[in-house]
């Protein structure tokens, strides 16, 4: 709940910086390892807009999945049961690549 | 009108979060963020750890609970400045609440700051406090599945540490499965194992922090 009460500050902060205009939908770019349940998050929000400016507003959720890079041939590859191998060639040593994002992706404004 | 932008959700806390980092950068104060589930010894890890300390070492505690000071009141014996977050409902620290409660402390003077986040595997990872490193308590009373549960915190942490080892000989829990758990989560994890009864491993739990001051 004090996350998606932080989405809807970014939103009203992010339509402040574009002259007020009112939001109609926002994107959300929620990664696999950000300790975000994304229906929970949905659950929450709408639940926060209800009865208030943002009343209406639609969500817009992508889920970005964990994926970590190959230091040996470079591949970049969704982990998948948690393990941290190179998908491509097999290879252990690999670095995270993705995964933690919790971001406002993009806003759409009412025309003036 | 579509605007793509690439805000983070959290943008906010991560901006107080670091200016404290900044702060105990320039102060050389070593901060610690302590997260496990309820009950996996985050304040006895810190009593023992409190206990093994100089009266002349500066360090401070802050620690977070949804409810009571029954753990400031704990940590509070070893005569080392404590407080308690009590969050009122929240089921996590953020830098505002850190922030709030270093008023009036001799912050600056710090050697070290352990921040014992409220009991919890996934609210806590979210929120960066401005500490230098994160540690994840796992006891082995709990499941060694537990960094594949909630890959998320394990992911994000430097040190694991295995606690209660001494309750080894009545529990179903591999410690190598464990280990390799974590590993798979986050192949760069530090893992060390601790009892806070018998004060096995504390030794090394001491050097480690002893490494980042």
């Amino acid at each position: 709940m004090s996350i998606a009460g932080s989405v809807l500050e970014a939103v009203r902060a992010e339509s402040a910086l574009h002259g007020g205009a009112r939001v109609t939908r926002a994107g959300l770019r929620i990664g696999e390892l950000s300790g975000v349940a994304v229906e929970s998050l949905r659950f929450c929000l709408e639940v926060l807009v209800a009865d208030t400016d943002l009343a209406g507003l639609g969500f817009e959720i992508e889920f970005a999945p964990w994926t970590r890079r190959c230091r040996a041939c470079g591949a970049e590859f969704r982990v998948t049961d948690a393990r941290p191998e190179c998908a491509a060639c097999g290879n252990g040593d690999t670095e995270a690549a993705g995964g933690d994002q919790m971001e406002l992706s993009f806003l759409e404004l009412e025309e003036p | 009108m579509r605007v793509p932008l690439e805000r983070k959700v959290l943008n906010e806390n991560d901006r107080i979060a670091a200016a404290l980092r900044e702060r105990f950068q320039r102060n050389g104060t070593f901060c610690l963020n302590l997260i496990s589930s309820p009950g996996s010894g985050k304040t006895s890890l810190l009593e023992r750890t409190l206990a093994g300390f100089d009266a002349a070492r500066r360090v401070a505690v802050l620690t977070g609970d949804i409810q009571t000071d029954n753990d400031a009141r704990r940590l509070a014996r070893y005569g080392f400045p404590v407080r308690q977050i009590t969050t009122g409902g929240a089921c996590h620290l953020d830098a505002s609440m850190v922030e709030r409660h270093l008023t009036d402390w001799p912050v600056d003077e710090l050697e070290i700051l352990f921040l014992e986040n409220v009991g919890n595997l996934v609210c806590p990872t979210s929120y960066d406090l401005g500490e230098e490193a994160r540690a994840v308590l796992l006891s082995v009373t709990e499941g060694e599945d537990k960094p594949l549960k909630y890959p998320a915190t394990f992911h994000h942490a430097d040190l694991m540490v295995l606690n209660k080892i001494d309750l080894l000989p009545y529990v179903p829990f591999s410690m190598e499965l464990a280990r390799e758990n974590a590993r798979r989560v986050q192949p760069e994890i530090e893992i060390l194992e601790v009892s806070c009864t018998t004060g096995a491993g504390l030794e090394q739990w001491n050097e480690w922090i002893q490494r980042h001051l």
